[in-house]
């Protein structure tokens, strides 16, 4: 920051003595030249770089004419610039500048970088707490009106719990409650009065989604944790027919097991053998009857 | 008695959920036993193991942990994350309250009472203080690592003991912070891939922390130093339970073999003082996971996957060697489920989530005393009918004529008409009904199907008066002096004019109806009612007691009858007396009326009030007398208690009519066929 500052301070100085035209375009004028003297700013930020002061009007330009040889790029804009030079009288020596003043004016310079950039940051402060307090407008626009938050704080405290198709419908019943009275008063009396009288039934508790959901969630995995430690892979479960069939098979006169049939074996096959039976009866009574 | 013919049905397939979790409480030698569908039964275990109240199960409450607090209180937690508290008098929960350390897997309460703790899943273990009419969240103790399966309190309440998989942790109470971390072999004497999970542990005064664990292993540990003790291995499955006595002498673990082993503290040699720990019997009662012990002074109590609550008294422990010593199991249940429509011939049978209605089948043939008459007609499964919502069905019934339903759940009331068309069914609901029918004990239907009555669990009667579509609440009888009690049986005369209705601890009272007062109060006895009816035209009130005493009352006489005050100078028969299962059901046969018949889950009898009494000498369970048999002996053997044990396990038995009766029966074998599978047992030879 500072060197590029500097810079500037010295240049605008050089310009300042030359005539009040400079001022009209100062700026333009300041950016020219720092186009110019960009080549050679490098090696006078190494020059300055123990904080130094300007010091001296010879010291600065002292680092500039130390400068890196400008590159062909920066030599153009170096001959406008003397052109620009011409027009101003750039034969005339340099003034001389007192230590005091210019680190006043260098100071000065500071400050109303410093203040710049504190305008920038508040401006940007500001903008970024509008957008907030958009965001949050928008959000209390979305979200539904303060009576039922509160019945639903109260209400996830009491004790009973719904099924999930019931909360479902309740979902559905609260955005239909939302957006009437979203759309507020024009609406029909029955249609407020069917709202109303559902919000007073109190025949169901309306709970989070997003609450109920996680709780599920975290229950279905313990149950699974318990399912999966007695039954599943690694317990040395067997079935309870063999189980009971253990007893007759160690008998004297050995027994069948305890359930022997299997009658859930083969049920699409009994169906259709008995829809062929059924058809192959009617088919023969009827070439029968012929 | 005359001659009957019987309906034999069997297909009521009832199956009975299997039990999670069991708790002594001391004081009041009572047990409370939660299922897997969330019902909570309380067994009062000096009424001869009579299962008195009940919680009505809910879908979504997997209960993992019951537990008894200062008081009476009864406290279950979770799979759903709720910490819930049980109303004993109201019959109804009194709140639920979430732990927010998602799902809950092991509760424990203080030695002294007043303190909860919880463990859960996202291994946190939490402090809750009981207070009078709640509990407070205190604070929560260091987090582990995994879930906290199982708990235990040191006697004085300045340790606790947590199971958790493949370690068990020692935490300080006072300051919240583990102490110990002990971590547990995967396998005895060897490596495992399976984790090892801690099912079980107990924490004695002298600083030991029993622990037992899905490898089979129970181990001894020592907390203040934090080192394995003593290692046994006793089972090739699971060990899934573990329940330490008062005294600290034995304990009593359940296995997944269905194996339960009773530990006891012996003396090393006869004379020595040192002491240890021995194995010394195992029980095999069950054929499925055992997954809950307790340990009363007397009995080891235990239940499992297989629905069986068995009570095995320790014969050193009992003082009086009598029947009441002898192993109990309870696997019926101790109310009905089943109500019958005897104009239609239609049976309704209730279960968690549904109803079924059946019709009867109907032969046209005849026979002989014993023989099988083959069905013209097979039994018609007319509706299945299931519940909206997650709860269980408390109960239902069928009117006597067969075209009116009602079943209530702890939050509603459902009504429903039926119409008959041929062989068609339909059926239609009765919208809007009143609030305070909901969370019904009882209902009951009049003879002539105008009136239902509703007993609540508030303790209060409704008379509802049924119309052609719709209803008008009539009258509401309320508790009286203030106590809630519930009511839980109900009774109402064939010509309609009384109604019986029995709490759990006064007497029963009798209303009448016309009138719409309260007419007398049957005084009360100390074992609670099993089954209650009255009689047509005598209106004489026949009421069983769990202890198996049965009396008779005669309303409008507002005293026992004669024969009742005969049979109580007399005294029952000691084999009446020693039956395990309580009369569920009593009717009358509706010409005779010296007939009283009842039944429970092992036999049915008809009480022939004429006949005299038997003595203690004389043979109860006489079978039928063979007809060449002279006169003058089977005059001798008569008397009034005809029994028999043909039809059981009997869940219903009902008179149809004259000549019919129904025996609903369910083999034990048909409910063991559909349980989960149990542990592979390797015998030889097979």
């Amino acid at each position: 920051m500072k060197p590029a500052s500097l810079a500037l301070h010295v240049t605008l100085r050089l310009r300042a003595a030359s005539g009040s035209e400079v001022r009209r375009s100062g700026v333009a004028w300041v950016m020219v030249q720092l186009r110019q003297r960009v080549s050679r700013a490098p090696a006078s930020a190494s020059a300055m770089v123990d904080e130094g002061q300007p010091a001296s009007e010879e010291e600065a330009e002292h680092g500039l004419l130390l400068g890196q040889p400008s590159s062909g790029a920066a030599a153009e804009p170096l001959e406008d610039d003397e052109e620009g030079d011409d027009e101003f009288e750039d034969d005339e020596a340099p003034e001389e500048l007192t230590f005091a003043s210019a680190r006043a004016e260098a100071r000065e310079e500071e400050r109303r970088v410093r203040e710049t950039v504190r305008r920038d940051k508040t401006l940007l402060k500001e903008k970024r707490k509008r957008r907030e307090e958009l965001f949050i407008e928008q959000k209390k626009r979305k979200l539904l009106p303060d009576a039922i938050l509160d019945k639903l704080t109260t209400a996830s405290q009491t004790n009973i719990k719904k099924s999930p198709e019931k909360l479902q419908e309740v979902n559905l019943q609260k955005k239909n409650e939302e957006c009437e009275k979203g759309s507020n008063s024009k609406k029909t009396k029955e249609k407020v009065q069917k709202v109303q009288s559902v919000g007073q039934n109190r025949s169901y508790l309306a709970v989070r989604l997003k609450d109920q959901d996680l709780r599920d969630s975290r229950q279905e995995a313990a149950k699974a944790f318990i399912q999966n430690c007695l039954y599943g892979p690694g317990t040395n479960r067997t079935t309870v027919n063999k189980f009971l069939s253990l007893d007759n098979k160690r008998l004297p006169v050995k027994k069948a097991a305890a359930q022997f049939l299997n009658n859930a074996w083969g049920t699409q096959r009994k169906q259709n053998a008995k829809r062929f039976k059924r058809r192959w009866m009617i088919r023969k009574m009827k070439t029968s009857k012929k | 008695m005359g001659e009957f013919t019987v309906h034999r049905v069997r297909f009521f397939n009832y199956v009975p959920s299997g039990i999670r979790c069991v708790a002594y409480n001391n004081q009041s030698n009572r047990l409370a036993v939660s299922r897997t569908d969330g019902t909570v039964e309380i067994y009062n275990l000096s009424a001869n193991y009579f299962q008195e109240k009940f919680f009505p199960g809910h879908e979504s409450r997997a209960t993992e942990a019951l537990c008894w607090a200062k008081g009476q209180r009864l406290f279950s937690a979770g799979l759903n994350g709720e910490i819930i508290e049980y109303d004993l008098q109201a019959l109804n929960i009194k709140y639920a309250m979430d732990a927010f350390g998602g799902p809950i897997w092991s509760m424990a309460a203080s030695p002294h009472g007043s303190q909860l703790l919880v463990g859960c899943e996202d291994g946190s273990v939490k402090l809750f203080q009981i207070t009078p009419d709640k509990i407070q969240f205190e604070r929560n103790f260091d987090r582990q690592k995994s879930r906290i399966l199982s708990l235990s309190w040191h006697p004085s309440g300045t340790h606790i003991a947590a199971g958790s998989i493949d370690y068990i942790s020692v935490f300080d109470v006072k300051s919240g912070s583990a102490i110990h971390k002990m971590l547990v072999d995967r396998q005895f004497m060897g490596v495992s891939k399976r984790k090892c999970i801690i099912w079980g542990v107990a924490f004695l005064s002298d600083g030991t922390v029993i622990s037992v664990d899905s490898a089979g292993k129970v181990q001894f540990w020592d907390s203040a130093t934090g080192t394995l003790v003593k290692n046994h291995l006793i089972a090739n499955a699971d060990v899934q339970s573990i329940a330490v006595s008062d005294q600290e002498d034995s304990f009593v673990v359940g296995t997944a073999e269905g194996t339960v082993f009773h530990f006891q503290l012996v003396s090393v040699t006869s004379n020595s003082s040192e002491k240890q720990w021995v194995r010394t019997k195992p029980f095999q009662h069950h054929t499925h996971d055992v997954r809950a012990v307790a340990h009363s002074p007397t009995a080891l109590i235990s239940g499992g996957t297989d629905t069986h609550l068995v009570i095995r008294p320790l014969m050193e422990k009992v003082e009086v060697k009598n029947y009441d010593a002898a192993l109990r199991k309870i696997t019926f249940p101790h109310r009905r489920l089943i109500s019958c429509s005897k104009k239609k011939q239609l049976l309704l049978f209730q279960f968690a989530h549904h109803l079924e209605l059946w019709r009867l089948g109907s032969t046209v043939a005849t026979g002989k005393n014993g023989d099988t008459l083959p069905l013209s007609k097979d039994a018609d499964h007319l509706l299945h009918l299931k519940t909206k919502g997650p709860e269980n069905i408390i109960c239902s019934c069928i009117s006597p004529c067969g075209s009116w339903i009602a079943y209530s759940t702890a939050s509603r009331f459902f009504l429903y008409r039926l119409n008959y068309e041929h062989d068609n069914i339909s059926l239609q609901r009765v919208s809007k009904m009143p609030a305070f029918l909901r969370s019904a004990l009882q209902i009951l239907f009049s003879e002539d199907s105008t009136k239902l009555f509703v007993a609540s669990n508030q303790g209060s009667l409704h008379i509802i008066r049924l119309l052609e579509g719709s209803f008008k609440h009539l009258h509401t009888f309320q508790p009286q002096s203030g106590t809630v009690e519930s009511m839980c049986l109900l009774a109402v005369s064939p010509d309609g004019n009384w109604l019986a209705a029995s709490g759990t601890s006064a007497g029963v009272h009798v209303y009448n109806i016309k009138h719409l007062k309260l007419h007398c109060t049957v005084p009360a006895y100390n074992f609670p009612v099993t089954a209650l009816a009255i009689a047509p035209n005598t209106n004489n009130l026949v009421i069983a007691h769990s202890d198996q005493q049965v009396f008779e009352y005669s309303i409008p006489g507002k005293q026992y009858t004669e024969w009742s005050r005969t049979i109580q100078k007399q005294g029952f028969h000691h084999l009446w007396l020693q039956r395990d299962t309580p009369i569920t059901h009593i009717s009358f046969h509706p010409k005779k009326p010296m007939h009283i018949l009842l039944h429970d889950a092992y036999m049915f009898c008809i009480i022939d009030k004429s006949l005299p009494l038997p003595n203690d000498k004389t043979l109860l369970y006489n079978p039928l007398p063979p007809t060449n048999e002279s006169d003058v002996i089977r005059r001798r053997t008569a008397h009034a208690f005809k029994i028999s044990k043909i039809y059981k396990p009997l869940l219903f038995m009902d008179l149809l009519d004259e000549r019919t009766l129904v025996a609903v029966e369910r083999p034990l074998d048909d409910i063991i066929a559909q349980l989960p599978p149990p542990i592979k047992k390797k015998k030889f030879g097979t």
